[in-house]
């Protein structure tokens, strides 16, 4: 008797999906294949003769498997990712932008992070919102938690997390150099002290912030997935 | 020469149709299609297989594995309520196509 399973397998080695949907997509159309060949003998052919007329039912395995995956991933994965990545990482860029704004506005001075010469302070300066660095973490946490919620994998949640400082770290390392170069009005020699003084205050701290509730938040929430795993064991 | 649009539509009607009386797997449904439609509409393995992962995407059938009597595991597919609503707007729009098409041979045949 044909082992239809190894057969399928060997066919669909381009099927990229998860190894258990893979196996499951294998199973189905080698029980579809096993059928049809069991139909075509009781009819009474010889079994060359049935398994030939089984496998005319598929004429390009290449075009089935592409079928396939455009089947079972595309939709998915654009329902996927917005679920797991793009929600949770524009929520908690929305949330850290709208509050820091409101700090601005209604919040209490920014503590400013500079060499003091004599009684004024030396370029480059660093403003720091104190109040919003430690808002931060529990915007990280909740973008831990949406993503999570959404079946989202490490990574995923881990982009969403750190998703608020992106547009800074786009800003100081790509735009700032590129001003710097194209831009003969700025004082080259403070630029590099502003460019770190600004990723330190800008990317790394908040980053930091960030990801110190969002990994926390992760810790936590695979935890209590474990528990329930060995509870439901 | 029938365009793909027109085939996915037509499958699309076959299967929800079949499902409607009763649940089941991808062989049973294309034996089903075939000996009620007398051998006029034909799925291989091919064509069913995409068609059914589509319209699971979509919610408009669920399938889940199943073990027959007899031992063997089978992914057997339901109609959705999703796909129940998508089945009567299907039937009119196609029974609207064959009533415009029936009616344009005739004039052209008199």
């Amino acid at each position: 008797m044909r082992d239809w399973e190894a057969l399928v397998e060997e066919r669909l080695t381009a099927l990229e999906l998860e190894p258990a949907e893979r196996a499951e997509v294998i199973a189905e159309l080698a029980a579809h294949l096993g059928e049809t060949c069991e139909e075509w003998r009781r009819q009474g052919m010889t079994e060359e003769e049935a398994i030939r007329r089984t496998l005319s039912q598929v004429e390009d395995w290449q075009k089935l498997t592409r079928l396939i995956q455009t089947a079972r991933i595309k939709e998915n994965i654009m329902t996927n990712r917005v679920k797991q990545f793009w929600l949770p990482a524009l929520l908690t860029l929305l949330l850290s932008m709208g509050l820091l704004m409101l700090i601005q506005v209604f919040g209490p001075n920014p503590w400013l992070v500079a060499r003091k010469s004599g009684w004024s302070l030396v370029a480059p300066v660093a403003v720091v919102y104190l109040p919003w660095l430690l808002s931060l973490p529990l915007i990280g946490a909740m973008g831990a938690y949406l993503s999570n919620r959404g079946g989202g994998s490490q990574r995923a949640a881990f982009g969403s997390i750190i998703f608020p400082v992106l547009p800074y770290l786009v800003f100081f390392v790509v735009a700032l150099p590129v001003m710097a170069i194209f831009n003969e009005h700025l004082a080259h020699n403070i630029m590099f002290g502003a460019l770190f003084v600004g990723l330190f205050a800008w990317v790394l701290a908040p980053g930091a912030a960030l990801l110190a509730g969002g990994l926390l938040a992760q810790f936590f929430l695979s935890r209590r997935l474990d528990s329930r795993r060995i509870a439901g064991s | 020469m029938i365009g793909s649009g027109i085939k996915r539509g037509t499958a699309e009607l076959a299967i929800l149709s079949v499902l409607e009386g009763s649940p089941l797997h991808g062989y049973e449904m294309a034996r089903r299609i075939e000996q009620q439609t007398k051998g006029a509409l034909r799925f291989t393995l091919a064509a069913l297989y995409p068609m059914l992962y589509r319209m699971e995407q979509r919610a408009w059938i669920r399938g889940a594995w199943e073990t027959s009597s007899s031992g063997r595991r089978r992914r057997c597919y339901r109609i959705t309520p999703v796909g129940k609503k998508k089945l009567s707007p299907l039937r009119r729009e196609w029974a609207e196509l064959f009533g415009a098409l029936r009616r344009l041979t005739k004039v052209s045949n008199a």
